[in-house]
């Protein structure tokens, strides 16, 4: 028995869950409960619904290139019965669902990193213009530990004889 | 939208939306629209005269999905803001689709086994 996928979350159908709709021209859509099928009624575009799989992938919530996608397939060519292969599934089900879990820990873990230096930077660009809302200006000049220090970068005689070039 | 109901005494209920709703589900889906856009121009067949539709079924807006009475009003269609919302929607990308919904979840591209016919 085939365990589909709903039209609009993505998540597992499993037999007697959901409702299935066959549209006048055979295509069929299923879902995976009420939710779904009113989202679906409401003509909602699962990939601007951000609770949906489509809306994760597409705006890179969730890991999307890997190799463990390439195993759960729909498999549409009868596979003969042989007890050794299916055995060696069964086990090997176990350890693929364990590497796709903690490479999407993973994903994660490496999503969250990027967002505190950008917090960062942006508190810092935050604190260099508007600190006179905090400080008035004549004071920043009279106590220099207010303002951050300048950060000096040297700059190659190429690059400084380019400058003028520009204007 | 929608017609006026017979108890027009009963303040809050003035208008009936049966019809709106009931044309809401008449009008074809995204992707079949899409899919006809799509389709090169040779395969597009000339409409057929259907006397049932407004303006014998010749006028057409095929983003839409309606008929009009004449030229003059489908035109003016066109001009709309609903037109032009639909045209800019269907130049996006694809409609969602169970394939979408099926890669989205972690699933792989269907596997349909070797060809059996070679042509």
């Amino acid at each position: 028995m085939r365990i589909e996928k709903c039209w609009f979350c993505s998540s597992a159908v499993y037999p007697g869950h959901g409702i299935q709709f066959v549209r006048n021209d055979a295509k069929i859509f299923r879902f995976c409960r009420s939710k779904c099928h009113k989202n679906f009624k409401m003509k909602r575009n699962p990939r601007k619904v951000k609770w949906t799989k489509a809306y994760r992938r597409l705006h890179g919530k969730d890991m999307t290139q890997d190799s463990t996608f390439e195993f759960e397939r729909k498999r549409n060519r009868p596979e003969r019965y042989d007890r050794n292969l299916t055995e060696n599934t069964l086990k090997a089900i176990k350890t693929i669902d364990k590497v796709r879990s903690r490479r999407e820990a993973k994903h994660i873990e490496t999503r969250k990193k990027g967002k505190k230096a950008q917090l960062m930077r942006e508190a810092v660009k935050e604190l260099e213009q508007s600190i006179s809302l905090v400080k008035a200006p004549s004071v920043l000049e009279e106590d220099k530990s207010y303002t951050l220090p300048k950060i000096k970068v040297k700059v190659s005689e190429a690059e400084a004889k380019n400058q003028p070039m520009e204007e | 939208m929608g017609g006026k109901c017979p108890h027009r005494n009963v303040k809050k209920r003035r208008y009936s939306h049966k019809t709106h709703r009931r044309d809401k589900f008449l009008v074809k889906g995204d992707d079949m629209v899409y899919d006809q856009l799509k389709k090169p121009d040779e395969e597009k067949k000339p409409l057929p005269v259907d006397e049932d539709l407004p303006g014998m079924g010749q006028y057409y807006c095929l983003h839409c999905d309606r008929y009009f009475a004449n030229v003059a009003v489908r035109d003016e269609h066109f001009k709309t803001k609903r037109h032009k919302k639909r045209v800019k929607q269907m130049m996006g990308p694809a409609p969602h689709t169970q394939l979408d919904a099926d890669i989205a979840s972690g699933m792989g591209m269907p596997d349909n086994g070797p060809k059996l016919m070679s042509m």
